[in-house]
């Protein structure tokens, strides 16, 4: 960012007229920012481009491929040539975007400088870069296409994103209205207005600074209507008028996307509006004319100097050609000549007068004529018809249609019944008459909204309008991409002779007006290069969103919420080093995660488990549920004792498994695997609502009302005892696999199940959230002469790895059925029916084909990563799903998915490291390493 | 963001919602022949129409919901008989139910 | 007519003398009535299709050969895709396959005469989490065994490459490390599906466009030709090429498949000047990204999470989207997104392709691409060509045979989908 050179003097504002009425600058306002560095002065009100124009700035940007100068075309945010950076915002409509003071404004796509620019040197080689050459050469040697994809790379339009601005805060909004109108012409402020009268709530979304679009530049009669019109507005108590905001998208069932744009404080909101009725009032979009030298600054639409005359008194140049066809073309004439600016030719191309060129370097110099006349000017002016913008009517599934009479598409008779169209969309007319069916379709969408009621008005009448695409010379179609009709007769000569392939080959229409300003033009020169009407050829589907959204705006506030247990901020304090587990971020270790390992064998450790999943079951029903979902059996469950379960899919494929405990006849709780939690509530739901609505069991999830901290080591009984009361613990009255309920530290209605995923004497607690961090710290400092500490999940991974516990979804895969998992003991095929067992029994009949075995490398130093791959010479033959340096056992220890044909006890196999290296390793007995019989977890 | 109506809790954003997939019938477990059952399994109509499906609310009441959409316009019309949806939902539970399942790192998104 | 003329080979030459003299360039594929039979009959014109009869004229010396298209070459998934070419796969099978394409798409230019802009700028896919990250470990090793290029790097790697990423281990996603690629990269998509075609045609295939299959004969087991709005054409082969449509045309020769259609959406933003090299891929976060040489943002997503037939996009796709895009690089939020657009993916339960033969004699299937089929149309179409020119189904494509979803035979590329968590 530059700082403007100090004592240089701001350019003068050379073209700026004489206030006026109507105008939208505020005199009493004036403003300096910079442009390519140096000073310029403003008004507020202005936009960056009407500044500029003021103070005599014809070039804006530099085009795409020739880099041919670019000036002010339209002087609407949809202008191609006046895309700037503002600050570290790329691609700026400067036509479109109010100054403010102090801007730092820069040319984009220029180098080293607007006025020199040395890729212009691409515009005498221009007649050699037709349409898609690019599919034509660069095609040997290959190896060389790099280097020249980085040299176009360099060639990229557009301005810059930096890696280092700071994301501004955006938000988003919800809204309900009744009727949202999109467009604030007469027609637009007509609809708001009628359907407000109903009582209805409608959102009136205008694109621009100020409400009234084509009123704004007529006449005092249009001025003094619109000043009424807008005091009904203000006046109207149900409408919300969004103005710098624009109707965006319309998706199904009319949720509609609105951008809003200069609120205080926030960058851009984006609301998103359940509407009952769209009304769709954009107006026309003035067409240009393709002629050669359409493009030289000075070149504008009609459109463009009324816009610049009236509401930015700026004028447009000293010596105008106006080409008319409408009269809208026959005003703009009146306004410049009001504006001081000589016109020098009017041709009417109603009597069949035509433009033939206009000629210069940096700008208009003169203009050739049909007849062969050729006058010296500086503007170019072309008024010769109008694109409907239907865009948002394609987003409803609406395809236009090409009416001959009036030169452009128009909507269709048969709209989805919540979106409704008017204005210059669907008609042509005089000010009162848009204003009236504006008032009729918005009684109409009131009424459809339940307000009211009142017909949906038949279409306006349209005028005859000259069908004008191209003149006799060749020029720009598309201002972004620098396709000319030239490229579009090329490519269809080449077979792409379609709307689609056209627009795919040349890029017209891709570029960021997205064909607002093309598309007419572009299957016009195609049907004269076809030789095929405009109806038949169609225009391409206009996509959302209707205008440009910033990724910022989309985003909103970013939420995303993370899960915490009740004791995280002990684990802060104690270093814990986090783990983001879904949605849980977990203590991975507190820093030493062998030594926390090692504590759990020798003495005792506990560790935070809240995230494991808990589903209350109750009800006459629950174990017929769960005879159904795991594969083990249930019916005999006794009251007070728990079971280790798994679950398949109807593919046999295992997807979770847990321990359920019988709490009462008719009372379960389930665990879960922690990231499984929420599909396995979803599944169980699924099987009781569709399958057996009969069966009375009732689900509640119980995962966060509890905290759950389990207990591990050979003193973890001792250690319980101190904190425990109304609870034997004794072996005898409190064996492996049961649950009891009791008071802990105090509290009480804790749960304690006697299991071992660690594979050592161990408890698992569940208390009551709220008192989680009460019974953690209690378990700390009862224990601390026990050296009770807390451990983390690697610690915990390291202990089931050598009790030889497998981890679904890491020791298992998307198609590891329950035999392959080692789980066989434990699926019951004798239960009439189970999810997954067809594939069950067909897969212990044919016999597995991979199984999960437990392996010891010969070496026991090195921990073969997670992945390595089983090999025999190169030919795939498992992996190592689980790897760890067991503290136990001073050694390497993994679990490995193998091919059954080296599966036994005793296969020495070659595991391939990530670095190259081959070892062996050695499959195992069984799958536990330490403790096989299991008699740490009895005791 | 087209809408379903959950017969609880009335017309809601279908971001709301699980589809849980056509419905289909499930095949007796202890008579299915292979192909039967993993035509069950893995084979979809697949209408370009009206289609009869399930849907889970399941940022909502947790029912699991019948209705008819269209798949080409996304219309959705209630189904109004007492017919329960059936299994076609479970299977696609299992397969998609985790949010952070699904497709990540060897289909949906890393084409 | 024979194969073209010298004159219209192109080169910068060619550009060259025809900017000079403003000479037209020929039709890159011409039209053509259509024919009452043809030797082999493929519905579709998109990569798969084309290529299929690119490589049945060009090696086999099959070229009366039909593709029939109900709209335009190329305007379903081939010209709707993201354009990322890639073969760091999980499975063997798939790893080999796709090398394939990668190797058949490395040298297309040159033997198309059609500059595809194969752009091997490399592939990053993120592991936000410890159980991604050995996904991505496990697909390296698997890669490596079959010789394909591919390693895990850490954040500090990553951000040398992408610049703009935020690597910090504060990040809600923290990035652990990524699988990184180098010969993965993009491609320009229309220009494979026209290099294609216009090589198609030079050998003698006809491209019928606006040709929609409205029937399929079949009788007495076996396909005898295809009913389409322009007329009956018959053929003793009928290749079933379609994407997001597979399922109804199967059904119009009586075959039923396992596949489910799903809108895939994209997007694109407006232009700015280069910054991104690298294809990045993030599971966790569902999205993928890349900068095209016109300086665009492309970005993909995971499929919608319902089956529809629709086109038309959803604004939730683009809101996730772009957050999860400004989660990997914040300092982009005032790009605009310009354009978004939706194409559809045929998916089957295991995330791999369905190619070959079924009950149907003469009726094969060349189906159920999913998000990935662009980057398999080479090998996919040499693979078919040479299935229907010997008869006998080639070794790379065995896997992803029909009849394997009766058999319980399913690839295991679902295996990663399931591992991620």
């Amino acid at each position: 960012m530059s700082v403007p050179r100090p004592g240089r003097r701001p350019a003068r504002q050379d073209c700026r007229l004489p206030a006026q009425p109507g105008e939208l600058l505020d005199r009493a306002r004036p403003l300096s920012f910079t442009w390519d560095g140096r000073r310029y002065d403003g008004y507020c009100g202005d936009t960056i481009a009407s500044a500029l124009a003021a103070s005599g700035v014809r070039i804006f940007s530099r085009s795409f491929k020739y880099h041919r100068p670019r000036g002010i075309l339209t002087a609407s945010a949809l202008d191609p040539g006046c895309t700037v950076q503002v600050g570290d915002e790329p691609n700026v409509r400067a036509a479109g975007r109010q100054v403010s003071e102090g801007m730092d404004v820069r040319p984009q796509n220029v180098w080293p400088s607007l006025a020199h620019d040395v890729g212009s040197a691409n515009r005498l080689v221009g007649r050699f870069l037709t349409a898609g050459f690019y599919y034509k050469t660069f095609i040997k040697p290959q190896r060389l296409w790099p280097t020249y994809e980085r040299v176009l790379g360099t060639f990229a339009p557009g301005g810059r994103v930096s890696g280092t601005s700071k994301p501004g805060y955006y938000d988003q909004r919800y809204a309900h209205p009744d009727v949202v109108v999109a467009g604030s012409g007469p027609a637009g402020l007509g609809a708001a207005l009628s359907a407000a009268e109903t009582g209805a709530q409608v959102l009136l979304v205008e694109e621009e600074y100020d409400l009234g679009g084509s009123l704004r530049w007529g006449g005092a009669a249009e001025l003094a209507q619109l000043l009424a019109l807008r005091a009904a507005v203000d006046a109207a108590p149900t409408i919300e008028m969004l103005r710098n905001s624009v109707v965006a998208g319309r998706y199904d069932d009319n949720w509609i996307s609105i951008l809003q744009r200069g609120l205080p404080h926030v960058e851009e909101r984006l609301i998103k509006a359940r509407a009952k009725v769209l009304v769709v009032a954009p107006g026309l979009i003035e067409r240009p004319y393709v002629f050669a030298g359409n493009d030289l600054p000075g070149v504008m639409l009609g459109t463009a100097v009324r816009r610049l005359i009236n509401l930015y008194a700026v004028r447009p140049g000293t010596r105008a050609v106006v080409l008319s066809a409408n009269p809208e073309g026959d005003a703009a004439v009146a306004d410049l000549q009001r504006a001081g600016v000589e016109i020098a030719a009017v041709l009417d191309a109603r009597r069949g007068e035509d433009l033939r060129r206009a000629v210069g370097g940096t700008g208009v110099k003169a203009a050739e004529l049909a007849d062969g006349r050729r006058i010296d000017c500086d503007l170019v002016v072309t008024s010769i018809g109008w694109t409907a913008a239907t865009s948002l009517l394609n987003m409803a599934g609406d395809r236009p249609w090409y009416d001959a009479s009036a030169a452009r598409f128009r909507p269709s008779d048969d709209l989805p019944p919540g979106v409704l169209a008017t204005g210059g969309l669907v008609g042509d007319g005089s000010t009162d008459e848009l204003l009236a069916h504006g008032r009729a379709v918005g009684a109409a969408a009131a009424a459809r909204a339940g307000f009211g009621q009142a017909e949906v008005p038949g279409p306006l009448a349209v005028r005859m309008h000259p069908a004008l695409f191209r003149a006799s010379t060749h020029g720009i179609i598309d201002y972004s991409e620098d396709v000319s009709s030239k490229d579009i007769l090329a490519a269809a000569a080449e077979g792409y002779d379609s709307s689609e392939l056209v627009k795919r080959y040349t890029t017209a229409t891709m570029g960021p007006s997205q064909g607002k300003l093309e598309t007419v033009n572009t299957v016009a020169v195609l049907a004269e290069a076809t030789g095929k009407r405009i109806d038949e050829l169609g225009t391409t589907v206009w996509r959302p969103p209707y205008a440009p959204i910033s990724l910022g705006a989309l985003a909103g506030r970013i939420h995303e919420p993370v899960r915490h247990s009740p004791m995280q901020s002990w684990h802060e304090a104690y270093g814990a080093v986090p783990l983001v587990a879904g949605a849980w971020i977990r203590p991975d270790h507190y820093g030493d995660p062998q030594a926390e390992a090692r504590n759990v064998r020798e003495g005792v450790g506990i560790i935070d488990v809240t995230p494991l999943g808990k589903l209350d079951l109750r009800g006459p029903d629950v174990s017929k549920l769960l005879n159904l979902v795991y594969v083990n059996r249930w019916s005999k469950l006794e009251v007070g004792s728990v079971r280790y379960g798994v679950m398949c899919a109807e593919d046999g494929v295992v997807m979770d498994d847990g321990v359920t405990g019988r709490l009462d006849a008719q009372r379960y709780l389930m665990s879960t695997t922690s990231s499984g939690a929420a599909a396995v509530w979803e599944h169980l739901e699924g099987w009781l609502q569709t399958e057996h609505p009969d069966w009375q069991v009732h689900i509640n999830p119980l995962t966060t009302y509890y905290a759950s901290i389990n207990v591990a080591g050979p003193r973890s009984r001792e250690l319980l005892a101190r904190v425990t009361e109304g609870v034997d613990l004794s072996p005898e009255a409190f064996p492996y696999m049961r649950v009891r309920t009791g008071r802990i530290a105090g509290v009480d209605e804790c749960l304690m199940w006697r299991i071992g995923f660690t594979g050592e004497l161990s408890y698992e607690l569940h208390v009551p959230a709220s008192y989680g961090l009460h019974v953690w710290n209690a378990l700390l400092e009862r224990g601390a002469d026990l050296a009770a500490a807390a451990f983390g999940v690697e610690a915990q991974r390291i202990l089931r790895l050598e009790k030889g516990h497998l981890i679904v979804a890491q020791d298992t895969d998307g198609l590891t059925k329950a035999y392959e998992a080692g789980l066989g003991s434990l699926v019951k095929l004798d239960k009439d029916d189970f999810v997954g067992r067809p594939e069950l029994v067909w897969q212990q009949e044919l016999g597995e084909a991979r199984r999960l075995v437990s392996l010891q490398p010969v070496d026991g130093s090195v921990v073969p990563p997670e992945a390595s791959q089983i090999v025999r010479e190169n030919t795939i033959l498992g992996r190592i799903t689980s790897s760890r340096r067991s503290p136990t056992l001073g050694r390497s220890i993994c679990l490995g998915i193998v091919d059954v044909s080296v599966a036994e006890p005793g296969s020495m196999l070659t595991v391939l490291l990530p670095d190259g290296r081959r070892i062996q390793a050695a499959v195992q007995p069984q799958l536990a390493h330490v403790d096989p019989e299991g008699g740490r977890l009895r005791v | 963001m087209f809408q379903i109506p959950c017969g609880h809790c009335g017309l809601r954003n279908v971001a709301e919602f699980r589809h849980a997939g056509e419905q289909r019938r499930r095949p007796d477990p202890q008579t299915a022949t292979p192909e039967q059952w993993r035509g069950y399994l893995y084979t979809q109509v697949n209408e370009a129409g009206w289609t009869r499906e399930t849907w889970y609310h399941r940022a909502g009441c947790r029912r699991f919901v019948s209705v008819q959409r269209h798949t080409v316009t996304n219309e959705i019309r209630p189904v109004d008989t007492g017919a329960p949806p059936s299994a076609a939902a479970l299977q696609a539970g299992a397969d998609a139910g985790a949010p952070d399942a699904g497709a990540p790192d060897a289909g949906g998104a890393a084409s | 007519m024979p194969a073209r003329q010298a004159s219209a080979r192109y080169s910068a030459f060619g550009l060259l003398r025809r900017g000079l003299t403003r000479g037209e360039w020929p039709a890159a594929w011409r039209h053509h009535d259509l024919a009452p039979a043809y030797d082999v009959i493929i519905i579709g014109a998109g990569v798969h299709g084309l290529a299929t009869a690119y490589y049945l004229a060009e090696r086999h010396g099959i070229p009366n050969v039909a593709v029939l298209d109900k709209a335009y070459v190329g305007g379903g998934g081939s010209g709707r895709n993201t354009a990322i070419i890639r073969s760091n796969y999980l499975t063997p099978d798939g790893v080999r396959f796709y090398d394939r394409s990668v190797k058949l798409y490395e040298s297309l230019a040159a033997e198309l005469n059609f500059n595809v802009m194969f752009s091997q700028r490399g592939h990053l896919t993120l592991a936000h989490n410890d159980g991604s990250l050995r996904t991505m470990r496990w697909r390296a090793e698997v890669n490596k065994l079959e010789g394909v290029d591919s390693e895990v790097i850490g954040p500090e790697d990553i951000k040398a490459l992408v610049p703009y990423m935020d690597v910090s281990p504060e990040a809600r996603y923290p990035i652990m490390g990524a699988l990184y690629h180098p010969p993965g990269g993009t491609i320009r998509h229309d220009a494979v599906n026209w290099g294609y075609a216009r090589t198609a045609d030079a050998h003698g295939v006809q491209i019928h466009q606006n040709t929609e299959v409205t029937g399929i004969d079949v009788d007495g087991g076996r396909v005898h030709g295809v009913q389409t709005n322009r007329g009956p054409v018959s053929a003793p082969v009928v290749v079933n090429c379609t994407a997001g449509w597979a399922s109804l045309v199967s059904g119009l020769a009586g075959l039923r498949l396992p596949i489910s259609t799903h809108p895939l959406q994209a997007a694109v933003t407006e232009p700015v000047k280069m910054f991104l090299r690298t294809v990045v891929v993030s599971g966790t976060l569902h999205v993928y990204v890349s900068q095209t040489d016109r300086g665009e943002l492309v970005f993909g997503a995971s499929t919608d999470p319902y089956p529809s037939y629709s086109m038309r996009g959803s604004l939730e796709f683009t809101e996730e989207l772009a957050g999860h895009v400004l989660a990997l690089m914040p300092s982009i939020a005032k790009l605009r997104l310009l354009r978004q657009w939706a194409g559809l993916c045929d998916m089957t339960p295991d995330f791999s392709p369905i190619m070959g033969i079924t009950p149907v004699e003469g009726f094969l299937l060349d189906v159920g691409w999913g998000t990935y089929g662009f980057k398999a149309g080479p090998a996919a179409g040499e693979a078919m060509a040479e299935l229907i020119a010997t008869g006998k189904t080639p070794d790379i494509i065995a896997a992803f045979d029909l009849a394997r979803f009766a058999e319980g035979r399913l690839v295991g590329e679902k295996g990663a989908a399931a591992v991620g968590h």
